[in-house]
């Protein structure tokens, strides 16, 4: 069976398998209480109902009074910071359900609105987390080079713990705050954190909602909308750094597999292939598959160019920053390359010393990158920049 | 400014303004409506204060008695199927609420219960409509060859057709199935529907909520399960042809800027090549010895985009 079908169907029982076991879980630990609660409830209800003497209509009619004045007793929700609020809870799709819109246009519009506004939000805090993981890489890297670390590069280990511990602080920060400012326990209100945060968001614990705060503590609610944004950014870069991988396996794999027939059909056809433009006057040039010829794959004519001995097609990383500042000048040869390798991350982890070619890493290692090192090795240095349609 | 700085500048702009936008919208739609229902419901409340002569103290025990019995109105929650749904609405992150742990073990439980699976359930998600995507994308192009049209390849544009279709299918599919077995009008139910395929899970709108429908009909159980799994995976799916889509049309470009270029020849991609681009990261520069000169390449990417391909070469 093809790679993906197998690991879509891998995932798809182990959800159900991963659902089946937190429910019995979930069972064992809530069922008895739930009985044992709902047993008191009614016999508080009933002592009450034989206090005052209210028959079961009216104690029902009570309970729908009661019930539905629940969300005002908070305080107003609607005004501009209830609103606020609540468009929060819509496009980062936590959704307390504190308030929901009881009108049907309110509804409508809550439908268009949340339509146009999850995307906006989740490409905006994957931008962001993006931003800071790299942040958090260089700063990691300066402190390596600070504190005279022989070995400078960010690991994904690093970047991984870094990231994690950010999580917890951020949760426990939001946990104090709110336990202390809501009247919760610590527990309770670490709980709240976490579910706001992971965009659960069961309403159990609200924060706002005592005290008509919404009105009242314009700072407070500056703080609570701050730390929800905020979190969800930190806990965002996280997945950013961890999930995202995993997200596109099935996309991957369907590329590589087109590669690969593709390059069954390469060797079927070698005469088709065009020629090099020699970079370099002392060896024959050798065909190359012409940048048009799409189907090629370029991982095949990658590696045969490259039996070029003069032909170096190494990949350096190098933080742009760095460069931009030589970028007028020529790239002097005697820029240490090393230097400017072992500035970067993991793609390219085998680092050699340059040999007599000047290569520095072997191309087989840095097999995501075949693609576009192919395409441009076409490019000569010593020649005019030739028609690249592709990469 | 680097352009990624400038897109994520421009993208939290963007976002405080639509909430500052929609904000506006919410308080001029329920403002009036909230105060005025308010305003009723108090006065109910005084009425029956009067005429059953509550003391403080017990009106507000009375209250909470009534909140707190909100959820067992509705059955039992935590058996077996109840406390599927919930550990449905916690791995999706749909999170209604109807139901919430009570004890703290529950409450523990339940943190450690989503922090692994919700990234399990996003990547199964992304499989199963990735998995889908290639099927559609299959069966179009079998269609398309048996309705004998030209050109039997199928493009982004069909694609999204068709996933949105779908996802209007699935809702009002969904929408009639809720509005008959919960008793609610079309548009509540599609409105039930959309907020729990985008996972807000507001939890004014719940199923299986009907007096003992989680123990007593099971078949019902077992179809709002599969909608509800199944309503994730399309949006999943368009979540990801979106994505995908980005990546083929994306602004992906090869410029080629070089002072010994003759007449600087500035290419584009055609957008099937960016799909051979691998995941690279931003702001890097790649810098390819070839001989003596050096060969710059500083690609602009975004996440799992590649977005520009700048080459300068000296």
């Amino acid at each position: 069976m093809k790679r993906q079908n197998a690991r879509t169907l891998a995932l798809i029982i182990s959800i159900l398998t991963y659902l089946v076991v937190g429910a019995a879980v979930f069972e064992t630990l809530e069922s008895k209480q739930e009985k044992s609660h709902k047993r008191k409830l009614d016999a508080r209800k009933y002592e009450l109902m034989r206090k005052y003497n209210l028959t079961k209509e009216n104690f029902e009619e009570l309970e729908h009074v009661v019930l539905q004045l629940k969300p005002h007793k908070a305080g107003v929700q609607w005004k501009f910071a209830g609103s606020f609020y609540f468009a929060i809870t819509v496009i980062t799709t936590i959704g307390y359900g504190h308030a929901a819109p009881s009108t049907d246009s309110g509804k409508v519009f809550c439908m268009f609105y949340a339509l146009l506004g999850i995307p906006l939000t989740l490409v905006m805090f994957q931008s962001l987390g993006e931003r800071i993981n790299t942040f958090v890489r260089y700063l990691l890297h300066q402190a390596k080079k600070c504190l005279g670390m022989r070995q400078t590069e960010v690991s994904m280990a690093n970047m991984v713990t870094v990231g994690f511990f950010s999580c917890m602080s951020t949760l426990c920060v939001g946990a104090v705050a709110f336990s202390h400012c809501e009247g919760w326990s610590f527990l309770h209100a670490f709980y709240y954190c976490f579910i706001t945060l992971t965009t659960i968001g069961f309403g159990d614990y609200v924060a706002l909602q005592k005290d008509d705060a919404l009105q009242n503590d314009p700072r407070y609610v500056a703080f609570c909308f701050v730390y929800i944004l905020m979190g969800l950014t930190v806990i965002g870069a996280f997945l950013n750094l961890v999930v995202l991988r995993f997200l596109t396996m099935n996309t991957e794999d369907e590329r590589r597999d087109a590669k690969q027939k593709a390059l069954m059909s390469v060797t079927k056809s070698r005469g088709e292939v065009a020629r090099l433009i020699p970079v370099s006057a002392s060896t024959s040039s050798t065909p190359v598959a012409d940048d048009t010829t799409k189907a090629k794959d370029l991982k095949g004519v990658y590696t045969e160019v490259l039996h070029f001995q003069t032909i170096c097609s190494c990949l350096w990383y190098r933080s742009k920053e760095k460069l931009q500042g030589s970028i007028p000048t020529m790239v002097p040869q005697e820029l240490t390359f090393s230097d400017a390798y072992l500035q970067q991350n993991s793609n390219c982890p085998h680092y050699m010393e340059p040999g007599s070619t000047g290569c520095v890493c072997s191309p087989r290692q840095c097999t995501s990158i075949s693609s576009i090192t192919t395409g441009l090795h076409i490019l000569s240095p010593f020649r005019v920049f030739k028609r690249r349609s592709s990469v | 400014m680097k352009k990624q700085n400038v897109r994520t500048l421009s993208l939290i702009l963007c976002m405080f303004s639509y909430l500052l936008v929609g904000a506006a919208v919410f308080d001029a739609l329920e403002s009036e409506s909230e105060s005025s229902r308010r305003r009723i419901l108090e006065q109910k409340r005084n009425e029956m204060k009067k005429k059953y002569r509550f003391s403080e103290d017990d009106y507000r025990e009375i209250e909470r008695v009534v909140l707190q019995a909100e959820p067992h109105r509705a059955g039992r929650q935590w058996k077996f199927a109840g406390s599927f749904y919930f550990a449905i609405t916690v791995i999706t992150t749909i999170g209604y609420g109807h139901a919430a742990p009570g004890t703290d073990a529950g409450k523990v439980f339940c943190m450690f219960y989503a922090v692994l699976g919700i990234p399990l359930t996003l990547v199964m998600f992304q499989s199963l409509g990735e998995r889908m995507n290639t099927f559609v994308r299959y069966l179009l192009h079998k269609a398309k060859q048996c309705m004998g049209f030209r050109r039997t390849e199928v493009s982004m544009e069909n694609m999204v057709l068709v996933g949105f279709l779908s996802c209007i299918g699935t809702l009002c599919v969904g929408a009639a199935a809720f509005s008959h077995f919960e008793g609610w009008s079309f548009f509540h139910a599609y409105y039930y529907c959309f907020i729990t395929l985008t996972t807000i899970g507001f939890g004014d709108f719940v199923a299986l909520q009907k007096k003992e429908d989680l123990q007593e009909k099971t078949p019902y159980v077992a179809f709002s399960f599969m909608y509800i799994l199944d309503e994730r995976r399309d949006a999943q799916e368009r979540a990801s042809l979106k994505r995908d889509r980005g990546l083929l049309d994306g602004a992906v470009g090869l410029h080629v800027v070089g002072e010994q270029s003759r007449g600087s020849h500035r290419e584009r991609n055609r957008s099937n090549d960016t799909t051979e681009l691998p995941p690279l990261r931003p702001g890097k520069v790649f810098i390819f010895q070839a001989g003596r000169r050096c060969l710059l390449v500083d690609l602009v990417c975004s996440q799992i985009r590649c977005e520009s391909l700048t080459v300068m070469f000296y």
